[in-house]
């Protein structure tokens, strides 16, 4: 049984990257069409001198460390507040925001802010972005802490009151260090989550906000430029290597 | 943690404003298409004025956006039969004659459309129309939309995923206006349709091209510009504007209300009328210009382009969209969720 | 509740009710306008948009939209849990493969999509190799049906049913597959007895995670699907753009997000443990 599992795992592994081989491959191809016509880096070039992809790929960065940053530290003392107190209207809250598909989400966050703006004067942009990513990275957060929370001893943080700690020094010194794994790995979700959404953010972007999945899909739907191969193969080349690094660095510990 | 999560937030939404170039600056909202790489960089350098492109890929993905009046665009392309709508929604600011010198430049028939009789709102820079681009190598070339009934292309052609273009096809095929928006008419309309998806691959828009492009595909509904794309890469696809007639549309710059720089978007529009700016996107982007001397300095390659420019003879079959009547739109719509599901 | 924790609750209780609480109820409100002449919203207020709803039509849809989504999270859960078993149960590389499952996911889905579509065309890498292999000899019709829906939305959704089973497998003891096969449990009735069982609460989430997105989903079902089918996601995303109803988009809107609530309800209320 155990060949079969691993079988069945090997051929899963497959189907999720077909894609992305089949995009890598692509990416070093010398013609522009789906036919292969000899290795080149010419595409990669022309994704770097691309000024359009490349503001975008700063923007989607940006939005997306700033929403984590937000998303991330707002969710973690949430999760740790309702820890031990439920609070109904907030569990609400949380499955609304969680049951929401995504279009739904935007058009009525765009409608939320058209309503604001009535009255504000002020304009779509870097600010409606990144609070509607915060926004939806929120409930991820709070889910994935207070779970990491729920497998935690309770009564460590009491017994460093019952030495005289305050509660915030208690959360700051024997909480959160024991937390850090679920906090690290909200925070990796929520960068991820942000980082690709295309549905939110293309109505709720400004002048100034094109992000980089709203520039892939604008060239995707104009006949698959083989610089949006490129880049994606890079974005995933990066990443990989990075994944490495850190598992090497953890090994040597 | 707390505290600097808030206080980052407005520093964040601040920053816009203290990093933005002292520069006068000009935001266009575009379709993907309608630039050519020098258009911006050229009025750039002319004028001194920063210009910041947007582009979209649909009339409702646009509208989405701009209908908050809050959303920082200038200028938009909307097409000729999402004028009165905008219009009536109060989006469009009213264009300055006097400081578009040159709109005198557009065809005769652009002088006075029937969707803005004195272009009070809106100059029409770009325009073409949908037809069947076909695969020769592969099944008889068809000639009209009702050939695309015929079960000998049975899943080798695709309808473009539009209701207005799916039904308007069918309209046609049963000769009646493309505008025909009586219950009735849509019934019957739908009820072709129904009879032509079994026979359809899907429905497909940009997609359309690669399919053809690559052979998959006999025939297909598509734009003249993006057939003119999918010619130019495979030579032997051949674009038809279809006997029985079929729909036009033309692009259209337009100020938006809420703009604060009126003055510099009016500058754009007339530079944009230029020929030879008109020109060097015609050849560039594959559409066909509604500034006449522009003409004059198109290669005949592309004048040549029946895609693009067809004889008036073929235009005459043509006809423009018109904004449906809300009634008409909320059956068409619930028509066309009842073909997608069947 | 302390002041501490107030305060603690205070920034994400603003950011909730900012983007989900204030925009869910201007949503709640336009179900009841009417759909004004251009698009956006008019008065009077009316029962309308909720009448349309009893259209047998868009309950079809609803209930397709179901049916599609819980085909693909069933096939989320048989394909994942070997994996996520396999991983679980892995020595070395644990770290290593759950990596490889998400780094699919950090490019943009819809490039991801489209290779996919390369990928499944009539002239695309897979009819071509087995058209060169012989083992066909007309290309199969593997894009633009429901077959392709289903696989996109198994494809889009996969890691957030790997995550959660791997989450619970890691937590078990192999003691306890051990001693099963010392007391003469042959492998399968171990693994049904004492693994699966072990997993509920991995399976569950995973459940979760995957059926709701699922039902919501429009742009991978629209692109694989070839706009030949049509799924809830994809009825609501029309009425704000081509159809411009807002009022009627937003009463299907509600009445998705209610039948997901009572559900997540239903299920919250059988396992007796607060959703949070």
């Amino acid at each position: 049984m155990k060949r079969a599992a691993a079988l069945a795992s090997v051929a899963l592994l497959a189907f999720l990257h077909a894609p992305l081989l089949v995009l890598a491959a692509f990416s070093f191809n010398e013609g522009r069409f789906a036919v292969w016509e000899g290795f080149s880096w010419r595409w990669y070039a022309e994704a770097a001198r691309d000024q359009r992809l490349v503001e975008a790929a700063g923007n989607s960065l940006w939005i997306a460390a700033a929403a984590t940053l937000i998303s991330t530290a707002a969710g973690t003392l949430c999760a740790w507040a309702l820890w031990k107190r439920q609070s109904r209207l907030l569990t609400l809250g949380f499955s609304l925001s969680l049951v929401t598909p995504e279009i739904v989400t935007g058009v009525s966050l765009l409608a939320f802010f058209q309503w604001l703006f009535r009255f504000g004067g002020l304009q779509l942009g870097m600010h409606t972005v990144v609070l509607a990513h915060a926004g939806f990275c929120l409930a991820f957060v709070v889910f994935v802490v207070l779970a990491r929370l729920r497998t935690m001893d309770a009564s460590l943080e009491e017994a460093a009151m019952d030495l005289g700690a305050t509660e915030w020094q208690a959360f700051r010194r024997v909480t959160l260090p024991n937390l850090a794994p679920g906090v690290v790995s909200a925070a990796l979700l929520a960068f991820a989550i942000s980082f690709d959404d295309y549905v939110i953010t293309s109505l709720v972007a400004g002048v100034d906000t094109e992000t980089l999945p709203m520039a892939l899909y604008a060239m995707a739907r104009r006949g698959g430029s083989p610089v949006v191969n490129a880049i994606s193969t890079a974005i995933v080349a990066l990443l990989g290597a990075a994944i490495l690094a850190a598992e090497g660095l953890r090994r040597k510990e | 943690m707390t505290r600097r999560a808030l206080l980052f937030f407005p520093a964040l939404s601040g920053l816009g404003g203290c990093l933005r170039p002292k520069r006068r600056r000009l935001n266009v909202f575009n379709w993907s298409n309608y630039t050519a790489r020098e258009t911006l960089p050229r009025f750039e350098r002319e004028t001194g004025i920063e210009v910041r492109l947007g582009v979209y890929e649909s009339n409702e993905e646009m509208l989405a956006r701009v209908m908050s009046g809050n959303s920082g665009w200038d200028v938009a392309f909307p097409s000729n039969y999402f004028i009165g709508p905008m219009r009536e929604l109060g989006l469009l600011a009213p264009l300055e004659h006097r400081r578009l010198s040159r709109l005198g430049h557009l065809e005769p028939r652009f002088q006075r459309p029937g969707w803005d009789p004195a272009l009070s709102f809106c100059v029409p820079l770009y325009w073409g129309s949908s037809g069947i681009l076909a695969n020769p190598s592969l099944a008889p070339v068809p000639s009209s939309y009702a050939d695309l009934w015929n079960p000998l292309y049975a899943r080798r052609i695709t309808m473009l995923d539009d209701p207005a273009e799916v039904y308007g096809a069918a309209l046609r095929k049963l000769g009646r206006s493309l505008n025909a928006s009586s219950p009735d008419d849509l019934r019957l309309a739908h009820a072709e349709a129904l009879r032509q998806k079994p026979l359809l691959r899907a429905y497909l828009n940009a997609e359309a091209r690669d399919l053809m492009a690559a052979g998959e595909l006999a025939a297909c509904q598509t734009w003249a510009t993006t057939a003119q794309q999918a010619i130019s890469a495979a030579p032997h696809l051949r674009f038809i504007h279809p006997a029985d007639g079929f729909a036009l549309y033309a692009d259209c710059a337009v100020v938006l209300r809420e703009s604060r720089r009126r003055e510099l978007a009016h500058l754009f529009l007339d530079y944009l009328l230029r020929a030879d700016v008109a020109a060097e996107i015609a050849i560039e982007t594959f559409t066909a210009t509604a500034v006449a001397p522009a003409r004059q300095h198109l290669p005949e390659h592309i004048t040549r382009m029946e895609t693009l420019f067809p004889a008036e003879e073929t235009l005459r079959r043509g006809e423009w969209f018109e904004p449906l009547p809300p009634a008409a739109q909320r059956l068409r719509d619930r028509l066309w969720t009842e073909l997608k599901s069947a | 509740m302390n002041r501490l924790r107030c305060l603690a609750l205070a920034p994400a209780a603003a950011l909730l009710t900012a983007t989900v609480g204030l925009p869910f109820l201007i949503l709640a409100a336009y179900a009841f306008l009417s759909r004004g002449t251009y698009g956006g919203v008019a008065l009077p207020w009316t029962l309308e948009n909720w009448r349309r709803l009893a259209d047998p039509l868009y309950a079809g849809i609803l209930a397709r939209s179901f049916l599609a989504a819980a085909l693909a999270t069933l096939l989320c859960l048989v394909l994942a849990f070997p994996l996520a078993l396999s991983i679980a149960r892995a020595s070395r590389w644990k770290h290593l493969l759950l990596a490889l499952v998400m780094l699919p996911f950090w490019t943009s889905l819809l490039v991801r999509a489209y290779a996919w579509m390369f990928l499944l065309r009539d002239t695309g890498l897979v009819n071509t190799l087995l058209m060169r292999l012989d083992l066909i000899s007309e290309p199969l019709p593997l894009l633009y049906n429901w077959g392709a829906v289903v696989l996109g939305l198994v494809y889009a959704h996969l890691p957030f049913m790997v995550l959660p089973l791997y989450a619970a497998l890691e937590r078990q003891d192999p003691a306890l597959l051990e001693a099963a096969a010392d007391l003469g449990a042959r492998q399968w009735h171990a693994f049904w007895r004492v693994t699966l069982p072990l997993a509920a609460p991995g399976i569950r989430a995973g459940v979760l995670l995957v059926f709701i997105p699922c039902l919501g989903t429009y742009l991978i079902p629209d692109l694989l699907g070839g706009g030949k089918t049509i799924l809830v996601g994809t009825l609501i995303q029309n009425q704000f753009t081509t159809a411009r109803d807002w009022p009627f988009g937003s009463a299907v809107s509600l009445a998705l997000m209610a039948a997901v609530l009572v559900l997540l309800w239903l299920e919250v209320r059988r396992r007796k443990e607060p959703l949070l």
